[in-house]
């Protein structure tokens, strides 16, 4: 007899695995630390990191700010830079794709500096702004702006030629099926340019604060390092990573609102 | 069970149920029973959404049916096998894979040697037709030529029974109606068993030996089966085939 | 059987190139014109910003850039010439790549086939996934010292998610019904993974690779950023510390050339293993 086999839930071991995991996971590291395993000048153990977390709410030693100073600081910079990027990166995209001319001149620039990792500018910005926020916005502007021009670029050149020839039929102005047809047609990838720009600028903006900054959270990891303080350090990596997907959750729902009209 | 020992395939009170999402229950085949003689083209007609290409997946193995059995040569079907061969409507060429690795791909799994699943490879990449094009990549051939690709890999396998699902259903016009004379032409130089199921009334009557439609609308239960007993090759202009053409269209909501 | 060669004769396609007068006009809009508009006029402002010291001393003319990467090639800085420092910075990248790419594609393709394993590893991934790889040079260098281990290991967590991730996606998402080809041909479970899974999975993990190369440099560079003797990075660095923007110009430069050098190697590796057409991915 052949029947069919239901199967409406998961089995329980996949519901389990992935918690048994993480505990697992967690387990380790604690162990790692508190049996000596590992000295506790090269790691420090979740409940460390955890109680240094609580402390850094309210307490600016040893490092001069709250923990929420350094984030915000942080969160601040990164948006400058991936507001600007958006500012100049979609509208250069956009253009590129359509204009000849855009795409002539602008192109080249483009590919010159595109292969060259926004980290390496660090020396430069120094040189130029110094040490402080503008040269950080700078090269976080820099990371967020390639993956903006590239989606734009590629979102103008993917419209629908059966629509651009009918716009002609009608006799369109270039200017007027840039405006009217292109723009919107490319806003799906667009607003895709933003997730990845707002990941790339978060990424990036870890980089510059190494080397250049005096708060923010980047900087908090170096001076955990500095001060031997792996806990610090651990501290740092975790608030980065869990602000970056914050950020990216955020971006991503604004995304979405903005698309719900348009069908991808 | 009683089988003829000329039944080739039985199927009994075949009914299948999916279970989407959870919770949601998809009726697609309601007591389906059906008999397939040996070296028979039977052609399971039906309009969209009326669950004749799942009947054919279960009989090929890839779906198990909610109740009912059944069975090849007597003994029962449990699972995909190199017994049956199956033609895709979307044709699932390999595209890493020239023409010939696709076709002799059958025999290569089975450990055939090199030598010889080239000759049966070549022999059937000739059969249908493709005799040059044995190097060629799948994104090199227009659709007809991929379909063909099709056909010779699931005949070279050696299969007792060929299952076609809607296979010309992604071709246009012209090539549709050049590929159905070339499954007639194939079909009668190297008979099988055949199970071909289609949507199209003329492509039915024009390969068939027997048809059995199934009614539109889901769950797909059977309708009527007729028998076509004109002589191959068949004219789609001959008085019959318009005779059964009608009868059918009559009698189905398939509009022409 | 010959109609059989007929068919594919309806596609064929003509390149059909029009002759259009000489026009002002229409050189203006012409593409390589305003290529070299373009990059005549970058390297003009380029001067002219060095002419008017608006930047100061931060920067320098592009001719002070081609001599210093003369230079370099003969002199040497640190104890290596360019080709040297350069090989210190590939050297890494490779090094890093190979370790990470040899972990994470395995992991990701067997991740994408046992629903088990995707539930052990996959947790743990995306708990780590989200921390940029600078953010573990701290932690690096508290383990490793300043030394190779360290920037490698910088390279190894940068490159490590993105061909984890392609590989997985690239079992994920092969078309179903192929692995039913392979069944009705009488193929194994095994069969299905190596005659379908990993064809089929090669294009995306290519994919992947590409994007850990260029990761790969940015974590060399900052790794060689923050702590270095040697590679291109540190040259940058140098540049930095004696003030000599010509200096860091040419690093970059050579970083940007070495870098793209290493994308086409990929590129090609690509062309040359997956002969068949594929759709076009965007970064």
């Amino acid at each position: 007899m052949a029947y069919e086999q239901v199967k409406v839930e998961t089995p329980l071991l996949l519901r389990i695995l992935p918690v048994a995991s993480i505990l697992l996971f967690f387990g380790m590291w604690q162990g790692l630390v508190d049996f000596k395993i590992v000295p506790n000048t090269m790691l420090a153990s979740p409940t460390q990191v955890m109680e240094l977390f609580w402390e850094k709410l309210f307490v600016t030693d040893p490092d001069g700010a709250l923990l929420s100073t350094h984030a915000w600081i942080s969160i601040q910079e990164a948006f400058a830079g991936f507001f600007l990027s958006l500012l100049v990166g979609i509208p250069l995209g956009l253009l590129m794709g359509w204009f000849t001319v855009a795409e002539g001149l602008a192109r080249p620039i483009f590919e010159l500096i595109r292969p060259i990792p926004p980290v390496a500018w660090i020396p430069l910005t120094i040189f130029w702004f110094g040490i402080g926020i503008p040269g950080k916005v700078f090269i976080i502007w820099l990371s967020g702006i390639v993956p903006c021009v590239i989606n734009s670029y590629v979102g103008v050149r993917m419209t629908n030629p059966t629509l651009i020839q009918m716009a002609r039929t009608y006799g369109a102005t270039d200017w007027g099926i840039f405006t009217k047809i292109c723009i919107p047609s490319a806003l799906p990838m667009v607003f895709g340019a933003m997730t990845i720009s707002q990941a790339y600028c978060w990424t990036t903006l870890v980089g510059a604060e190494y080397l250049a900054a005096d708060q923010g959270l980047g900087y908090l990891i170096t001076m955990g390092r500095r001060l031997a303080m792996p806990s610090m350090v651990v501290l740092g990596m975790i608030c980065v990573g869990l602000t970056g997907v914050a950020i990216g959750i955020i971006i991503e729902k604004v995304e979405k609102r903005l698309l719900a009209g348009i069908r991808r | 069970m009683e089988t003829n020992h000329e039944d080739k395939i039985v199927c009994r009170n075949i009914s299948k149920i999916f279970i989407q999402k959870g919770t949601q229950r998809v009726h697609v085949l309601d007591d389906i029973s059906v008999n397939v003689k040996r070296n028979e083209f039977l052609v399971i007609l039906g309009p969209g959404q009326s669950g004749k290409s799942t009947l054919l997946r279960i009989i090929a193995g890839l779906e198990t049916p909610t109740t009912g059995e059944i069975s090849l040569d007597g003994k029962e079907i449990e699972g995909p096998g190199a017994d049956r061969g199956l033609v895709f409507q979307s044709y699932m060429l390999f595209p890493w894979k020239t023409v010939m690795g696709n076709v002799e791909l059958g025999p290569k799994l089975r450990g055939i040697g090199k030598k010889e699943r080239r000759e049966i490879a070549s022999h059937y990449i000739d059969l249908v037709g493709l005799k040059n094009f044995e190097n060629h990549y799948p994104h090199q051939l227009s659709g007809g030529m991929k379909q063909r690709v099709g056909i010779a890999r699931a005949y070279a396998n050696n299969p007792e029974l060929m299952l076609l699902d809607e296979p010309f259903g992604q071709l246009d016009a012209q090539t549709r109606y050049f590929m159905e004379k070339e499954t007639a032409r194939i079909w009668e130089t190297e008979r099988r068993t055949v199970l071909f199921v289609t949507n199209n009334i003329e492509e039915a009557i024009y390969l068939g030996d027997r048809i059995i439609s199934l009614k539109g609308k889901l769950p797909g239960r059977m309708h009527q089966s007729y028998q076509v007993d004109l002589p191959r090759p068949r004219e789609h202009l001959d008085m019959k085939f318009l005779e059964l053409r009608h009868q059918i269209t009559e009698a189905s909501d398939l509009t022409l | 059987m010959a109609d059989a060669t007929a068919t594919i004769a309806n596609e064929v396609q003509c390149a059909v190139r029009e002759r259009r007068p000489f026009s002002i006009a229409a050189t203006l809009k012409n593409k390589w014109f305003l290529y070299a508009v373009s990059i005549t006029a970058f390297f003009g402002i380029w001067k002219y910003v060095d002419y008017t010291q608006v930047l100061g001393n931060g920067i320098a003319p592009p001719e002070a850039v081609v001599v210093q990467i003369f230079r370099l090639t003969g002199d040497t800085i640190a104890g290596k010439s360019l080709w040297g420092h350069i090989w210190a910075s590939t050297y890494r990248v490779l090094i890093g790549f190979a370790i990470a790419s040899a972990i994470a594609v395995p992991l990701g393709i067997i991740m994408a086939l046992n629903r088990y394993v995707n539930a052990i590893v996959k947790p743990v991934f995306d708990l780590l996934k989200p921390m940029p790889p600078f953010a573990w040079i701290s932690c690096a260098i508290l383990w490793f010292g300043i030394d190779e281990p360290s920037k490698i290991f910088i390279i190894v967590v940068g490159t490590f998610v993105p061909c984890l991730l392609n590989s997985y996606m690239g079992i994920r998402l092969i078309e179903p019904q192929l692995y039913d080809v392979i069944r009705m041909l009488g193929g194994t479970r095994r069969d299905e993974i190596l005659q379908v899974g990993f064809p089929a999975a090669f294009p995306a993990i290519f994919a992947g690779l590409q994007i850990s190369v260029s990761i790969a440099w940015t974590c060399v560079l900052s790794a060689e950023l923050v702590s270095a003797r040697s590679g291109l990075g540190f040259i940058i660095i140098q540049g930095m510390q004696l003030s000599k923007p010509a200096l860091v110009l040419a690093g970059m430069v050579v970083l940007a050339f070495v870098a793209w050098a290493t994308t086409l190697l990929i590129t090609g590796l690509e062309k040359i293993l997956c002969p068949w057409k594929r759709e076009a991915v965007v970064a």
